[in-house]
């Protein structure tokens, strides 16, 4: 599965522990420093993908003040996902790095 | 219920009500906690980023892709087959104009296919139109190899200069052309098949990279189109007035049938027999107005076959394909 931002971000905002919908878009919104702002039509889009794909499940329902709070957890393999794409990114933020610091001291020399 | 949360529950009509059935309140719940207190008095509405988005989640969950109910994903497949239907079928016509221009400048005449005086705008608009045609056939062999997003861009540049060659006379100086229901039909056969790619290939949907020769198929069947004039005088057919209503569209009808017939006998995918159907609608009105612009006669015969063949087989692929699709269920649980 082709993993977008959204659905990147999603995923990692349930890592520490379940959250329902609101909880997720605050946490994304932390996690991105304000950078992406989930809609909530976009982000029921992610949920349902995630949780076809079995990386989210359903962790419990709760009502507060005659509202409806479902709250969705990382599963095994959503976790295995996130790491993978995690470690993905992390090379090819790894091989800028490297090509910077050439680029950089070779300015310099 | 404050008005916000109202207004929020309206846009939410936009989502088929299986998917409202097992959705509305949680995403009503995670709306209102976001908006915080709103008092009435000030008339508050969904931002319009709220409603795009809940628009292209009705419009990603009615055209299902990955993990859509079965029925969402037979509409969704048929809308796609409908956008390749459609950028195949301009395809054909770009190889055969271009061939045939090859031809003209290869032999030193005036090419008939760019209409105009030198340097006159309508023949900037027929070049246009021309160029925009090969856009198209890039579109075709984009989204059958897997490129969505050049898919797009070039389909949206291939339709945006027919867009504005059929609509600026229009606006300006009334329609001029050939009638209202044939202008209306040029421009349906261009938009209607860039709407279904738009809406069909959505980010939920993972494109797959198909083989080469189907990307290039429509350029063979181009090629067909400007070998059957010289196929038909090779076969001694000669001068036969019915013939000319068999080329051109009229080829494609003949194609469409084919297609058509095939997919009754087998009575197996949904999404083909609807995706036939309406492609077989918008050739019934392109080709109707021929019924009244022709003298009786065989070659008006002939359009009445060709009418009677796509109205009697889109009817019958459309009962076959509402028939078959997969029975209504909820909408993807969370």
């Amino acid at each position: 599965m082709n993993m977008t931002e959204p659905m990147f971000l999603a995923l990692t905002a349930l890592v520490d522990e379940p959250r329902h919908g609101y909880g997720i878009l605050q946490e994304v919104d932390r996690l991105s420093e304000g950078r992406t702002q989930l809609k909530i039509g976009t982000l029921y889009g992610v949920l349902d993908r995630l949780s076809a794909a079995g990386l989210v499940a359903l962790d419990r329902e709760e009502v507060q003040q005659g509202r409806l709070r479902r709250y969705y957890r990382l599963t095994d393999e959503g976790a295995r996902a996130l790491q993978e794409e995690a470690a993905r990114l992390a090379a090819t933020a790894h091989a800028a790095t490297a090509r910077l610091r050439v680029r950089t001291a070779g300015g310099a020399a | 219920m404050s008005l916000l949360e109202q207004r929020y529950r309206s846009v939410l009509r936009l989502l088929p009500a299986s998917y409202r059935a097992e959705r509305e309140e949680e995403m009503v719940s995670a709306f209102t906690e976001m908006s915080g207190e709103v008092p009435d008095e000030v008339n508050p509405r969904p931002r319009w980023g709220e409603i795009a988005s809940v628009l292209a989640l009705s419009v990603r969950v009615r055209l299902g892709g990955v993990g859509a109910t079965p029925r969402a994903f037979a509409w969704g497949r048929a809308v796609r087959l409908l956008a390749l239907l459609g950028l195949a079928h301009q395809s054909m016509y770009a190889t055969s104009e271009l061939i045939g221009l090859a031809h003209q400048f290869t032999r030193g005449t005036d090419h008939q296919l760019t209409a105009g005086q030198p340097l006159s705008f309508e023949r900037l608009m027929s070049i246009a139109v021309l160029a925009a045609t090969v856009c198209s056939a890039v579109a075709f062999a984009a989204i059958v190899r897997g490129h969505v997003r050049w898919a797009k861009v070039t389909a949206l540049l291939g339709a945006a200069p027919m867009v504005v060659y059929f609509v600026v006379p229009m606006v300006l100086a009334g329609y001029s052309g050939d009638g209202p229901l044939t202008e209306a039909t040029r421009l349906a056969l261009v938009l209607l098949p860039l709407a279904a790619l738009l809406a069909g290939f959505h980010s939920d949907f993972e494109p797959t990279r198909g083989p080469w020769t189907l990307a290039l198929a429509p350029a063979a069947a181009g090629l067909a189109l400007l070998g059957w004039p010289g196929a038909a005088l090779a076969l001694g057919l000669r001068d036969p007035e019915w013939i000319y209503m068999w080329l051109d569209l009229g080829m494609v009808v003949a194609a469409w049938a084919v297609g058509a017939t095939v997919v009754l006998a087998r009575r197996r995918s949904a999404s083909w027999a609807l995706a036939l159907s309406a492609a077989g609608l918008l050739l019934l009105a392109a080709r109707l107005p021929a019924l009244t612009n022709l003298p009786a006669g065989v070659e008006w015969a002939a359009v009445c076959v060709q009418c009677a063949l796509l109205g009697t087989l889109s009817a019958a692929l459309a009962a076959t394909g509402l028939g078959r699709l997969p029975a209504v269920r909820s909408a993807p649980g969370p």
